[in-house]
């Protein structure tokens, strides 16, 4: 019963061709003041994906295996009858496994290419509301960055859309913004 | 033979359909006091031109009742009963019986034809008509043959009201005869209807003309005689029946006629009017065979001349061999990568590489083409719910008004009649739950007429149908309060459920709202197996209720499917599916019969070697203890394997749907479909893994595939 979350994310059916194929580039240069974001657990690790790639969020349906995919596919549910495949997103960004729980969701996220693809991730947090200046670009944090992280979000405590506060972030903490662009893609 | 019986079959459904989409424009006409007398000469076009073929194919019942709905449409025509709601029902009656007697066959007694007749005589009477025919009157043929349409139409009126009929023999002179005509229908304006008069055989001579009278009086005979002889010497006769017919003497004078419609005839022999040349009134009953329009039938004829009509099944084989043609593809995309791999072919491969991307190209064009032929418009289940609409409205007191979008949205054939019984229930749950009864309707500040809505639209690959009323809704605090009286749901769980979610308790079995079962719904059997049915066809079912205000279901397809016959086979705790054209037969596996050749293990059947491979060992999954297993004997060609499974689960027809673009590269699967309550099977690509199989053990050095 994961009613909420579940209400706010869907996609307009009018709206998901415009957020196909979102690219780091176009979303941060330029891009407009506020972002939204759906911010979430794996392994302890604070990430995010934008909101309008997030379709859905479900419960875990029983997967059925595919023999023979690759290993970061759990396998593949029929959502409203049509077959998506189920990613386990800690496999995707190479963490240790982690247990299946009560609070495990799967995201169904626009993958591009047509593609919805269920994403398993250990909890679902919140949606943030993000300024401009809240967005450190992942060219201008540097390093070794992988393809798929667009940047960090250091959302202030002010900007926070929390209507329950019990997932509040302190001060402190960061998002890992993904692009399900390059994170999904199968090289 | 049987060719021609189908080609029947279909004309004959097509000219049902038409005739259930005039009923229902007829039905709105009659509503709304507008009949149009075009549209029941259609439809009446259309039962006679039903009967005829269904006598010329040997289907006599429908032939038969197709006959009697004819008459009563003749009466319609001619105006001797008047539209109403019951004679609609008695006609919508009738087109659902001849539904039931092409479903079941030309030999059935599926469908009382008596009853059915029954049925017309009574709407007939009850319209103020009843069957009355011209040839039981004491009258001479050549009288009937140059009546009027229209005059005979008052004479069937009057025989049918059981007005007596009078033939009165007056003389005039013939430089008089105009007055003289004038002042006897003045006279008997007030006692009696004037039909026809006419020059009396073999009468008159000189200057004076004998004219018979035909007319219609209820009048007492000697008063009526009174009345017309005042002018001069008249000689008044009852017309008598041949049968001896009860008839009532209603007192209802028929309306004088119209002037104009009764041009005054020269009265003379020479200008007697001449046969009619068109649109003579129907012959009496018994020569109702002979076609009296044949326009109508031509018209029929070339409305379907562009259009042809194919049995689904040849559609079905072109796919399949589409299928072959497509495993031919590879194999020869096979054998070009092996001539790339000679250095002197090279410049050959690429050749062959360039046609044979053509060769698929061309096919997907041919696959594509195929499925667009199985392309229906939703129109004609459309119709044929609007037709349940009106009958189950009917029978429950309530107004409804249906309003449809989207008729022409084209979806596979199959998904159409699949189709048909989810979105009678409904329809038929909408009309008996959810849109109120007029009078509380109108309580409720709504008008007393419900709206029934039935929209369809393409959406990307789906087709998206949505069935909304305008009525009750659903209150949700009841449908979780009979979830939990019904142990559907436990008091914990209902604490915390969303409203959606309470909606969607309707979709569990054994679920049903009501404690009165109605003959229509509230049997809780309903929507559970609704969503169920949609599901199989690949589709999504989902709800949206307001208490109050309406309720409304949205149903989302795909536009087309492949609906294969399969066999269900369990394999390491998984269930899989083996498309059952590629299965020879399924046998219980002996493991004191299984001998080992160069590593591979072989059963002998019936005395061929049959090589075995056990799917969980080819797919790494974890073995379970068993002490039966099966082997699923599949062939392609000449070529078999035997797949060792741990349990068969019967055969079933299923829908394959394609596995997702991140999954296209793993081989052996053909797709996964969905086997209902969230459980997705995966569908065994059983040529590819056969092949693989096989070409594993002629070639064990080159592995599993190449890429």
């Amino acid at each position: 019963m994961s009613d909420d979350p579940k209400r706010q994310t869907i996609v307009p059916a009018g709206q998901s061709v415009a957020v196909r194929a979102p690219t780091s580039a176009s979303m941060l240069v330029g891009a407009p003041v506020v972002r939204e974001l759906l911010a979430f657990v794996i392994a302890d690790e604070t990430y995010a994906l934008p909101l309008r790639s997030v379709r859905e969020i479900l419960k875990v349906p029983p997967i059925t295996g595919v023999p023979r995919a690759p290993a970061d596919v759990l396998g593949i549910i029929s959502v409203r009858g049509r077959i998506t495949t189920v990613r386990d997103l800690r496999r995707v960004l190479k963490m240790p496994e982690g247990p299946t729980e009560k609070h495990t969701r799967v995201l169904l996220v626009e993958a591009g290419d047509d593609e919805v693809i269920g994403l398993l991730v250990d909890r679902v947090l919140q949606v943030y509301r993000l300024d401009e200046d809240e967005v450190e670009l992942a060219a201008v944090v540097g390093g070794d960055m992988s393809e798929h992280v667009m940047g960090v979000g250091r959302p202030r405590a002010t900007t926070k859309r929390d209507e329950d506060g019990d997932a509040a972030l302190g001060n402190e903490d960061i998002l890992v913004l993904l692009d399900p662009g390059p994170l999904l893609r199968r090289s | 033979m049987s060719d021609v019986h189908d080609e029947f079959l279909a004309e004959a459904q097509e000219i049902i359909e038409a005739l259930s989409r005039d009923l229902l424009f007829l039905d709105q006409a009659q509503k709304e006091g507008n009949v149009q007398p075009d549209l029941i000469n259609e439809v009446f076009r259309g039962v006679h031109t039903l009967k005829g073929i269904a006598g010329m194919f040997g289907f006599q019942t429908l032939s038969a009742m197709a006959h009697t709905l004819e008459d009563l449409l003749d009466d319609l025509r001619l105006g001797r009963v008047q539209l109403s709601q019951e004679v609609l029902d008695v006609l919508f009656e009738g087109v659902e019986g001849f539904q039931r007697l092409l479903g079941e066959g030309a030999d059935q007694e599926a469908v009382d034809v008596k009853d059915f007749a029954q049925s017309i005589e009574r709407v007939s009477k009850k319209s103020g008509g009843g069957r009355a025919t011209l040839e039981e009157l004491d009258l001479d043929e050549s009288v009937l043959a140059v009546l009027t349409e229209y005059e005979e139409h008052r004479l069937r009126t009057n025989v049918t009201q059981g007005t007596p009929l009078y033939r009165l023999r007056v003389r005039f002179s013939l430089t008089t005869i105009d007055s003289n005509l004038e002042e006897l229908k003045e006279r008997a304006k007030s006692i009696a209807e004037i039909i026809t008069y006419l020059p009396s055989v073999g009468g008159g001579d000189g200057d004076e003309i004998d004219l018979d009278v035909l007319l219609a009086s209820s009048a007492p005979a000697n008063e009526l005689g009174e009345v017309l002889a005042a002018g001069g010497e008249a000689e008044l006769e009852l017309i008598r029946r041949k049968g001896v017919r009860k008839t009532s003497h209603e007192a209802l004078v028929p309306p004088p006629i119209p002037i104009e419609s009764e041009p005054p005839r020269r009265p003379t022999p020479t200008s007697r009017p001449p046969a009619p040349v068109h649109t003579p009134a129907p012959p009496p009953k018994g020569a109702a065979g002979v076609p009296r329009d044949m326009s109508a039938d031509a018209l029929s004829l070339r409305s379907v001349a562009n259009t042809v009509r194919v049995d689904i099944r040849k559609l079905d084989h072109l796919m399949n061999v589409v299928g072959e043609l497509a495993i031919v593809r590879s194999a020869v995309a096979r054998i070009t990568e092996r001539i790339r791999s000679r250095d002197d072919l090279r410049q050959l491969a690429i050749e062959l590489h360039r046609v044979n991307r053509g060769f698929e190209r061309h096919l997907e064009e041919l696959q594509d083409g195929i499925l667009d032929v199985r392309m229906v418009p939703l129109g004609q289940l459309f119709d044929k719910l609007a037709r349940i609409i009106r009958q189950v409205a009917r029978e429950h007191d309530k107004e409804v008004r249906l309003l449809v979008t989207g008729a022409e949205t084209e979806v596979d054939k199959l998904i159409v009649e699949e189709l048909s019984d989810p979105l009678m229930h409904l329809i038929r749950n909408a009309i008996d739950h959810g849109i109120e009864s007029p009078k509380v309707r109108e309580l409720a500040g709504k008008g007393s007429e419900g709206i029934l809505s039935l929209n369809a639209y393409q959406k990307g690959n789906h087709v998206v149908l949505e069935i909304e009323d305008d009525g009750a809704g659903m209150n949700e605090e009841m449908l979780v309060q009979a979830a939990i009286r019904k142990g559907i749901i436990s008091r914990d769980a209902a604490e915390e459920i969303t409203s959606q979610d309470a909606l969607e308790l309707i979709f569990m079995p054994g679920f049903s709202t009501r404690s009165a079962i109605t003959d229509l719904s509230g049997r809780g059997v309903g929507m559970d197996v609704v969503k169920t049915n949609i599901n199989r066809l690949g589709g999504v079912v989902d709800v949206w209720s307001d208490h109050g205000s309406g309720t409304k279901f949205t149903i989302t397809l795909p536009v087309t499917l492949a609906i294969i016959s399969a066999l269900l086979v369990r394999v390491a705790g998984r269930d899989f599916a083996i498309p059952i054209t590629s299965v020879q037969e399924a046998i219980l596996l002996d493991r004191t019969a299984v001998r080992t050749v160069e590593g591979r293990e072989v059963i002998s059947l019936r005395g061929a070697t049959l090589p075995l491979c056990r799917l969980d060992h080819l797919f790494r999954l974890l073995p379970v203890q068993s002490d039966r297993r099966f082997v699923v004997v599949c062939a392609v060609g000449q070529r078999r394997v035997g797949f060792v499974v741990d349990g068969l689960d019967g055969q079933q027809d299923i829908v394959i749907k394609a596995l997702g673009k991140s999954l296209r590269d793993v081989r052996g699967f053909a797709g996964a479909t969905d086997l209902g309550d969230q459980r997705v099977a995966l569908v065994l690509d059983a040529p590819g893994l056969l092949e693989e199989v096989l070409r594993s053990q002629e070639l064990p050095s080159l592995g599993a595939e190449p890429s």
